[in-house]
């Protein structure tokens, strides 16, 4: 959970945004409880594929999508998603979409290619397959192509996509448009991924969007205002509100240790070396490089006050990261009556030396040279206590 | 002699007044480094007082003042990609980004401006580019390394700092540290590094530092299977995590990232590469 979340767009606002940039898709509207679903299946005309809205994978499997015929058995079927439960988040929102029927599906998507640094797009007949689940792309053809990010998306890489998938020279026109205004979406909204699976054939020969996935680059966030009022708060603790505050990275584990580090090469270091000893953390704290005193602290005061936590692991060799800033941080909450846990560090790096002096005389810390030393010790002091 | 700086290196710093790149305009200049300058849009004129460097609205005037061929890059991450682009535009010829989490789509652009250019970028997220006992351009904590013949990548500033800590400790010295940079889209890669790591006649031995996520180690595999010469070394951390535990890592970019997971040791084993287990064995395994 946490800010991998917050990153995806609930479905009904994707279809939103790619409706208002004029992709063609199925009517819809959100509903809150059984009675409205009952009013909008009426007015957008039976059959009618109710949604659960939910960022949880599984959905389907788990009832989450249902076509109603008629509306007999819609309050049922409303009341049945709205009491699913997925991965402990249940369900809020319903989307009501007319239901189409149609003859074939593509897979289009703006996907980000990170190892060339280009936008690329993908058109295949995987019609349901997404860009992060590889394997399902693995039975159905699909065809590639970059986008130069300066040049923008032209008509024949468009056209090439489709000559190389061949799509029907009748689909063009619509699929052309369609990628364009895609392209335009993933462009205005810092997305990662702008994907339309799937890209359905009606039965007058035209494309729909039936389903959309938007995710956006937590980075560039504050360039996307409009964006903030859709990404769901439930999705977030006290932990994920603090991390986001203070410009840290926070991750959950079901662990005991709970670790800080400046760097995600060190937090990798880290948790190789306690699933080494087949331990996991409780909590990943990665402060980055440089953080600032006032973070240092708060990242603290979030291990202290975790009550999983049992034992701290600070691991800091700073680069950007000045050491004694981090000491500093540290003084911040050791001494104001937060609960009193064995803190187990290695503090190295620019300015160490005046880092060190400055915390030396703490009782709640010991200090190691080596990632391995403070890994060691901390396990083996939550191990002494288990026993 | 050294990869991608020397001692000759003319090195500017864009955003050298801010806390930061002040910071370590100091330090670079204490071991050495050559800092002629730097950036500072609205504050050109000024001078860093304690330090004796002139500050400058542009890069251009910055080079044409002090002919700067490195520019280090301080500005915070949402400006940093005008930055990269502005050093691109006067023609400098290594940018070092030590500014990291760039907007994505910023760095799709920047690295289309790159492929029309004789400019090389390392970064962003980047710890710089270490030459021990010579000259530094980053954020190095001082006295990491000793001088010598390995020549060491990585992705990650903290592991890079790490790594040639851990052969200090056991006496062995490093001829250039690179640090890749940790950003989803980087700059130049382990390729780039490895290819001049094999011309430089000061270095006889490589270590190389990967991670999880991307497949640029896998690419690093093949390029050494069938271009380099000298020892190659390699950790890769997080190799044996569980998916579970490195997904959530792997947030941002929402893509494929973790495909490679798990091949990565073994592709650099079939390429000939010596692989440690773990950070700390490394020193042990580096040929005397």
């Amino acid at each position: 959970m946490g800010l991998e979340q917050f990153m995806k767009l609930p479905e009904y606002k994707a279809k939103s945004i790619l409706r208002n940039a004029g992709i063609p898709l199925p009517a819809s509207t959100l509903a809150t409880n059984a009675v409205q679903v009952k009013r909008i299946a009426a007015e957008i005309g039976y059959p009618v594929v109710l949604k659960a809205q939910t960022l949880e994978p599984g959905r389907g499997r788990a009832g989450g999508v249902r076509i109603v015929q008629n509306e007999h058995e819609i309050e049922k079927i409303s009341n049945q998603i709205f009491k699913l439960v997925l991965n402990q988040h249940p369900v809020q929102f319903i989307l009501v979409e007319k239901a189409l029927t149609f003859s074939k599906e593509y897979y289009f998507a703006v996907i980000s290619d990170l190892d060339v640094g280009t936008p690329l797009l993908r058109l295949s007949e995987a019609g349901g397959a997404t860009y992060l689940e590889p394997e399902s792309f693995k039975n159905a053809s699909f065809v590639d192509q970059p986008v130069d990010i300066n040049a923008g998306l032209k008509d024949f890489q468009i056209r090439g996509l489709m000559t190389r998938l061949g799509v029907d020279p009748s689909l063009w026109k619509q699929l052309q448009l369609i990628a364009h205004k895609a392209f335009d979406v993933y462009r205005q909204y810092d997305a990662t991924l702008v994907e339309i699976n799937s890209l359905v054939i009606t039965q007058l020969n035209q494309l729909f969007a039936l389903d959309a996935r938007i995710n956006v680059d937590s980075q560039s966030l504050f360039r996307q205002e409009s964006l903030y009022d859709s990404f769901d708060p439930s999705y977030f603790g006290w932990d994920e509100r603090q991390a986001l505050k203070f410009d840290v990275d926070y991750h959950s584990f079901p662990g005991e240790i709970g670790c800080m580090v400046n760097g995600m090469g060190l937090a990798y270091l880290t948790i190789d070396q306690l699933i080494g000893l087949n331990m996991i953390p409780a909590a990943m704290i990665d402060i980055h490089g440089g953080a600032t005193s006032t973070s240092i602290a708060s990242s603290l005061e979030m291990l202290l006050l975790n009550p999983r936590v049992k034992v701290i692991i600070i691991n800091i060799f700073g680069g950007m990261t000045r050491c004694d800033e981090a000491a500093d941080g540290f003084l911040q909450v050791l001494n104001i009556g937060l609960p009193k846990k064995p803190i187990f560090i290695r503090l190295e790096g620019t300015n160490d030396d005046s880092g060190l002096d400055l915390l030396h005389k703490n009782e709640n810390l010991t200090f190691f040279g080596t990632t391995d030393a403070l890994v060691n010790a901390a396990v083996g002091w939550l191990r002494g206590e288990e026993q | 002699m050294s990869i991608l700086i020397s001692a000759d290196s003319r090195i500017m710093i864009q955003g050298i007044t801010g806390r930061r790149g002040r910071f370590h305009a100091s330090e670079m200049l204490k071991a050495g480094s050559q800092i002629v300058g730097g950036t500072s849009p609205g504050k050109g004129g000024d001078w860093c007082d304690d330090l004796h460097l002139p500050v400058f609205d542009t890069v251009s005037d910055c080079v044409d003042a002090t002919n700067a061929d490195v520019s280090l890059i301080f500005v915070p991450p949402h400006s940093t990609a005008d930055a990269i682009l502005e050093a691109i535009d006067r023609g400098v010829k290594t940018i070092i980004s030590i500014t990291g989490s760039i907007p994505l789509q910023d760095m799709m652009i920047v690295k289309s401006a790159l492929k029309n250019s004789d400019s090389i970028l390392v970064g962003p997220n980047s710890p710089g580019v270490l030459v021990p006992g010579i000259a530094y351009a980053g954020i190095f904590p001082n006295g990491i390394a000793l001088q010598g013949n390995i020549g060491v990548i990585s992705r990650s500033g903290t592991l890079c700092y790490e790594v040639v800590d851990t052969l200090k400790q056991e006496g062995l010295g490093v001829s250039t540290a690179v640090g890749i940079g940790d950003d989803p889209v980087i700059g130049i890669d382990y390729l780039t590094c490895l290819e001049l790591f094999e011309a430089d006649p000061h270095t006889d031995q490589i270590v190389l530092i990967g991670g999880p996520g991307g497949d640029s180690e896998l690419r690093a595999a093949t390029f050494i299977m069938e271009n380099v010469t000298k020892p190659v070394i390699a950790y890769v951390v997080g190799e044996n995590l569980p998916t579970s535990i490195l997904r959530p890592f792997f947030s941002r970019s929402g893509s494929l990232s973790l495909n490679s997971l798990g091949k990565k040791t073994g592709a650099l084993k079939d390429a000939g590469v010596l692989m440690a287990s773990k950070l700390s064995d490394i020193p042990a395994m580096i040929k005397r």
